[in-house]
Formats: C-alpha cells, sequence, structure tokens
C-alpha cells in the first residue's frame, strides 16, 4: 500500500552537486522544499581515510564503480557496449562526496562551438550569463584559486587563495615555462584555510574518498546545513522509481520506496531531477505514461542520447629524485591549458586540458592505476621500489562531443535491488576523441621528459574514468532537437527541470561539477523569479 | 565468493600459499607473501568481494587440473619453474580473472603493516596527520603570468 506525504512546493530528486544547490536557493526565497535521496548520510568517521584499510575500501566499499561496490543504495549499471565505466556515489552529497573537487570553468568558446567550430551544436545561453552562477556556487561550496590566468576570461576573486602545489607541482610548473606552455594553479574546491567553520585541507592525499575534515566542497557539509536550517526536508533511504504525471503531462510528484521497501508517493507542485546524466534519464524513461509512452517529456526522443564522457588518457612519468608523489590534494595542483582551443592544423577539433595528478599509496603503486601494474614475479620488489611515490600523472580530459548512438537505456533484465530497471550505457569514443587523445598523449610525454621524467607511460584509453556524466537531456531553444530549454525546465511540461549534467549542449574540456552548480543555481534563480506559481 | 557453496579447502590454502610467494616472493627483509601468513587474508578478502573471489576460485580450481600439477601430486608439490610455467599459462590464458588474483595478492601483501615499513609508507590511517607542505607562493607565477591572454573571445 502507498503512503502519501503531504504536499510540498518543489521536490527535488538527487541530493548532490545540483540538487543541494537548488534546495538552499529555493529555501531561501521562502519555497517549500523535499528532497529524495537514495542514499544516507555518511558520518566523517565512516571515511575511509580514518581508517588503516583505507586503500582496500577504495577497491571495495568505496570504490568509485558502483558496480564494484554494490551497496543497497547502489544501482547496477550495464556497461557491456561501453569502453568506459560511469563512476558515481549515492549518498547526501551524491558524487561531491567521492570526486577530487578540481573545479576549472568553461571557457566562453565552449558554448559557441557550432559557430566557432561547426562543430555539435551552441549553447541557448552565454559565459557572460552564466559567469554570476559560478561566483555564486565558487562562493557556496569555497573555492580555492588565484587570478591572472592567461588561458580564461578575468573574474571575481575567489575565496581562498590555492592550494599548495607541492614540490612536485612546481617541477611541472617549471617544466611548463622552459617550454613556454600555460600552467595556471588548479582551481579547487578545497579549503587551502579555514572557510564558513570548515577546516583548511591538511594535504593527507586522498581526496577522492571523502574527506573528514570537512575540508573539500562536498555539499553534505558545504551546503546541505544551511538548506536544512532552512528548512528543507531531506528524506534519506528514498529510492526514485518514477515522476507521476496528469493527463495534461504535467508532474504531480514521484514515487519512491523507503527503506523498508514502502511505496510512498510525494506530491509536488515542481519536480527538479537532479540524479546524474545517468541517474536521471534512467528515471525519466522508467516515467513512461500515457501522457509519454517514449519516456518522460521525451516528445524530441532525445531523452538518454547524446551522452558524454569525458574519455581520459593519462600519461605518467617515473621520477628518481628524492620528491614525495603522494603528498597533497590528489589531483589539485597545476593544469596546463596549452591545448585547449581548436588549432585548425590538426586533424581534430577542439581540445584537451592536462589535469597534473599525485601517486597514491602502495596498494594503488602494485596494482598500477597511476603506472601500469607491477610485475609479479621476482622482479617485483625492485620495480616496485623504482615506482613507489615517484610518479606524477598528465590526466587528459579531451571535449567528447555529443554523438545520439553514445545513450543511456533502460535495461530489459538487469534491475537494482528494488526491481527498478537498471540502466545500460552504449558508447563508442568518436576518432575525433581518439585523434585529440594521441595529440594529447604525445605532449604529455614532452612535457613529462622536460620535467626530468626517467620513463613515460601513456594508457590510451581509461576504463575506470566515467566520472562525468553529460547530454542525456540536453538543453536547447528548439523543443524538436533539445528536451529541456535554457532554463532548465522541460519543453513538455512546464513544472518539470533538469539540473544536472544532462542538459549539457558539450562538455568543453574541463570538469563538470562547477557549471552543473551555476545552472543549477541559474535554473533556482529562474524559478524564484519567473515561477511564483509553485510557491505557495 | 560467487558460488556460496565454494569453499577453501585445506589443500586449496597450502596451493594459495605457495601462489603467492610466486607472485610476491622473498625480499631482503621479508619473506615472500604466502610465507608471510597473508593467505587467510586473501581467502577474507575473496569472500567479501565477489569479483576477487570468483578470481581465486578460477585461478586455484585452474592450477588443480592444471596436468603437471596432478601429475607430481598437485601443485605444491612441483619445482619453482614449474609452478612459475604453470602460472605463466594462466596468465596468458586467463587474463581477466589472472589479473584479479594477481590484484588481490597485492592488496593484502602492501595493506601489511610489516611491508609498510620495508618500503618507507607511513601506515595507518591518513588522517587526522596529513603532510606538511609549504604554502602556495604566488612569485611562481612569474613567467606564465606574462603570457598575453590567449582565450578564444567569442
Amino acid at each position: 500500500m502507498s503512503i502519501t506525504h503531504p504536499p510540498t512546493d518543489i521536490l527535488i530528486l538527487g541530493s548532490g552537486a545540483s540538487g543541494a544547490a537548488v534546495a538552499w536557493r529555493l529555501s531561501n526565497s521562502g519555497f517549500n522544499v523535499v528532497c529524495l535521496e537514495q542514499g544516507r548520510w555518511i558520518k566523517p568517521a565512516e571515511y575511509p581515510n580514518e581508517h588503516e584499510d583505507w586503500e582496500i575500501q577504495a577497491r571495495t566499499n568505496w570504490a568509485f564503480d558502483p558496480n564494484v561496490r554494490g551497496l543497497a543504495e547502489d544501482y547496477p549499471i550495464n556497461v557491456d557496449d561501453s569502453p568506459i565505466d560511469p563512476l558515481m556515489f549515492n549518498a547526501v552529497g551524491g558524487s561531491t562526496i567521492h570526486w577530487t573537487a578540481h573545479t576549472p570553468r568553461f571557457h566562453p568558446s565552449d558554448f559557441r562551438v557550432k559557430t566557432l567550430d561547426g562543430v555539435a551544436d551552441d549553447w541557448p545561453l552565454t559565459y557572460d550569463e552564466l559567469e554570476p552562477f559560478y561566483d555564486a556556487y565558487d562562493e557556496l561550496m569555497g573555492c580555492s584559486g588565484i587570478n591572472g590566468d592567461p588561458a580564461n576570461p578575468p573574474r571575481k576573486e575567489r575565496p581562498m587563495p590555492p592550494l599548495p602545489i607541492g614540490p612536485d607541482g612546481e617541477r611541472m610548473a617549471r617544466a611548463f615555462d622552459r617550454l613556454g606552455w600555460h600552467w595556471w594553479p588548479s582551481d579547487s574546491y578545497i579549503n587551502s584555510v579555514p572557510y564558513k567553520g570548515r577546516l583548511a585541507c591538511n594535504n593527507c592525499g586522498n581526496t577522492g574518498l571523502g574527506c573528514s575534515r570537512g575540508a573539500k566542497g562536498q555539499t553534505d557539509v558545504a551546503i546541505w546545513p544551511e538548506a536544512i536550517k532552512n528548512g528543507v526536508e531531506l528524506r534519506t533511504d528514498s529510492r526514485v522509481f518514477r515522476v507521476e504525471t496528469d493527463q495534461n503531462g504535467k508532474a504531480t510528484g514521484a514515487s519512491y520506496y523507503d527503506a523498508d521497501g514502502n511505496e510512498n508517493f510525494q506530491p509536488a507542485k515542481a519536480v527538479v531531477l537532479a540524479m546524474n546524466g545517468v541517474g536521471t534519464p534512467r528515471i525519466m524513461l522508467n516515467s513512461a505514461s500515457e501522457s509519454y509512452p517514449d519516456g518522460l517529456c521525451n516528445s524530441s526522443g532525445l531523452l538518454g542520447k547524446n551522452l558524454m564522457f569525458h574519455p581520459y588518457a593519462m600519461v605518467s612519468g617515473l621520477f628518481d629524485d628524492d620528491i614525495k608523489t603522494s603528498q597533497g590534494a590528489l589531483a589539485n595542483m597545476i593544469l596546463c591549458q596549452e591545448f585547449y582551443e581548436t588549432n585548425f592544423s590538426k586533424d581534430f577539433v577542439r581540445g584537451y586540458t592536462y589535469q597534473v595528478a599525485r601517486s597514491s599509496g602502495p596498494i594503488s603503486t602494485a596494482c598500477g592505476y597511476m603506472f601500469g601494474r607491477v610485475p609479479w614475479g621476482a622482479d617485483h620488489h625492485a620495480e616496485f621500489r623504482r615506482r613507489f611515490d615517484n610518479v606524477t600523472v598528465l590526466g587528459v580530459i579531451g571535449e567528447d562531443l555529443p554523438e545520439e548512438h553514445n545513450r543511456v537505456e533502460l535495461d530489459p533484465k538487469l534491475t537494482d535491488s528494488n526491481g527498478i530497471p537498471a540502466p545500460k550505457v552504449f558508447y563508442q569514443l568518436s576518432s575525433n576523441s581518439r585523434r585529440q587523445l594521441d595529440d594529447a598523449i604525445a605532449n604529455a610525454e614532452t612535457a613529462l621528459r622536460e620535467a626530468g621524467a626517467v620513463h613515460v607511460l601513456g594508457t590510451a584509453l581509461l576504463k575506470a574514468a566515467g566520472w562525468h556524466l553529460m547530454g542525456t537531456a540536453r538543453m536547447g531553444d528548439d523543443p524538436a532537437s533539445s528536451v529541456v530549454d535554457r532554463w532548465g525546465q522541460a519543453h513538455d511540461a512546464d513544472n518539470i527541470f533538469v539540473v544536472d549534467g544532462s542538459v549539457f549542449v558539450t562538455c568543453a574540456a574541463v570538469n563538470p561539477t562547477p557549471t552543473i552548480g551555476a545552472l543549477a543555481l541559474r535554473t533556482a534563480d529562474y524559478i524564484d523569479r519567473e515561477r511564483s506559481d509553485l510557491k505557495s | 565468493m560467487p558460488e556460496s557453496e565454494w569453499t577453501m579447502t585445506e589443500a586449496d590454502r597450502l596451493v594459495l600459499s605457495a601462489v603467492m610467494d610466486l607472485i610476491v616472493p622473498s625480499s631482503d627483509a621479508l619473506p615472500g607473501a604466502g610465507e608471510m601468513g597473508l593467505a587467510e587474508k586473501a581467502e577474507e578478502l575473496a569472500g567479501q568481494i565477489d569479483l576477487y573471489g570468483e578470481a581465486l576460485r578460477r585461478i586455484l580450481d585452474a592450477l588443480s587440473l592444471e596436468p603437471s600439477a596432478r601429475a607430481e601430486g598437485g601443485f605444491a608439490a612441483l619445482e619453482e619453474d614449474q609452478r612459475i610455467a604453470a602460472l605463466k599459462a594462466l596468465e596468458s590464458n586467463m587474463v581477466k580473472h589472472f589479473d584479479k588474483f594477481v590484484d588481490l595478492v597485492y592488496i593484502v601483501y602492501y595493506s601489511d603493516e610489516r611491508v609498510h615499513e620495508k618500503v618507507g609508507w607511513r601506515t595507518g590511517p591518513l588522517q587526522p596527520r596529513g603532510w606538511e607542505l609549504p604554502p602556495f607562493d604566488p612569485t611562481i607565477l612569474e613567467t606564465v603570468s606574462k603570457r598575453e591572454p590567449f582565450w578564444r573571445r567569442v
């Protein structure tokens, strides 16, 4: 028997980077807000970095990959037809629990790729329109960084100075200088100094496993406390399986299973989907009805299509000096955007960023995430000694372009523990992306050799690298070629909004979260300004 | 482990320990991974995580069927060069499971405090200790800051 809750103004599905921002912004303006989260609150003491076996946990119950983790709050993903595995986390805070918090912004050109380079589509908004929301999200999450970057437009001062780049970061920076290449200290949602009652980072190393100090910008510590103070009800262990609609196709609320497996219904004046670029199309496709036979708000036929990852290559340099490469935030030293924009003399369009990253602990070294697996047998110990704490990585984030055949569908057989159909991901690496990555690997070797690396190893395509899930409910002005409009509002129903990476038209060559957060705040701002009909 | 009925026998444990000594052999300071008594820990982890459990089961099954091992009365009775040859054959023929099996051995070996001491790793949780790093020094921006802005105007 279904339990029906009292109605609310705004129902948000998902409590991560975007859902939290919308909850905070709208509750500031007096909307009644309920948020449903399928995961639970994680206590600081639970984070692996507080435990001796943190490296084991990183490969088991705290793995990035939900298929490896397999927790009750996770859902499986069929990846048989994808060379890249989607990664995510399900808890209050969503994948901001797990992320390394590297937070560059899109460039102005990223919103105009059709006009500039004749590929994909332009966004229905500009960098300038989004800039105040970038600033607001930086403030909310806490951004460390510094102005003056010649590769990016001038911007408002960050709330905190950059994180330490360390001797390993300095080594790479000087190499880029000698080559005449761009580099800049990373923008990071990690506190370089105490910020809004949260501690500064103490450089422990593995930022990808949740931060028990509260130094990393996770929405559970950076946003939710204030949103809850504002009166938002955040309901955990609540697994949504369908957005319900009336005969006119408007949302009436969402149905979900609680921790005991009971079916619940939460009525609302509007529903905001914020479950990431795989989770959101999954639930929208599962919300097919008489009004929406092909999935919720899918008159364009594009729901679930145009899935973009950032296909990652990794180029690792082995050094033979005394600099320890595991001390400091894992992926937040410096970046290089020398090859960011389209270079028409190359055989590919768009470009890439190098995210300079550190190595990790002994298990990571032996199993070879950064530099290939250490061989077993007689040579094992000598080879381990050579690599351990001696590797700097240039992670290549290339701009993936949208292609309809890259998509999310519902798997016909696989389900989660509540019997809700699981997503199946179809993805093929494009020839443009391949050429882009090959170029990046060659240039990365030049940089690492310049820095003094004695050996360089390139990984052509990382499988466990689907951190960024984008494009599956794209925004646009034309209802025939997009799922939501420029405000994130569904073309097919004016009380259904999408605010996560699903709305991306293109994905640029940078980590997406500041852009996701800025877009979410912009949608919330629109609701506040234009949709007083949604407020009680 | 994926096949819930499957449990390791004493003979399996003997083989596992011998194999672990070949994967991570003794070094100057420490005996091999098997001789260090880590087979039990590997079995425990394999029991918790399906993909390691399946890898362990399949590798031990394959070794029990390996012709030279059968002829000699078991893997543990083989000469070292025969054991290595048997493992290399599995590495070629069962790539996925062998990879996971090696991961399993490395995970238990490199989570051991004795090994941390040997390789110079500060054992224990990452927090609350962290590491001291000098704060960011903006003078390092001297060269790159002189560059003219080159972001693409639209």
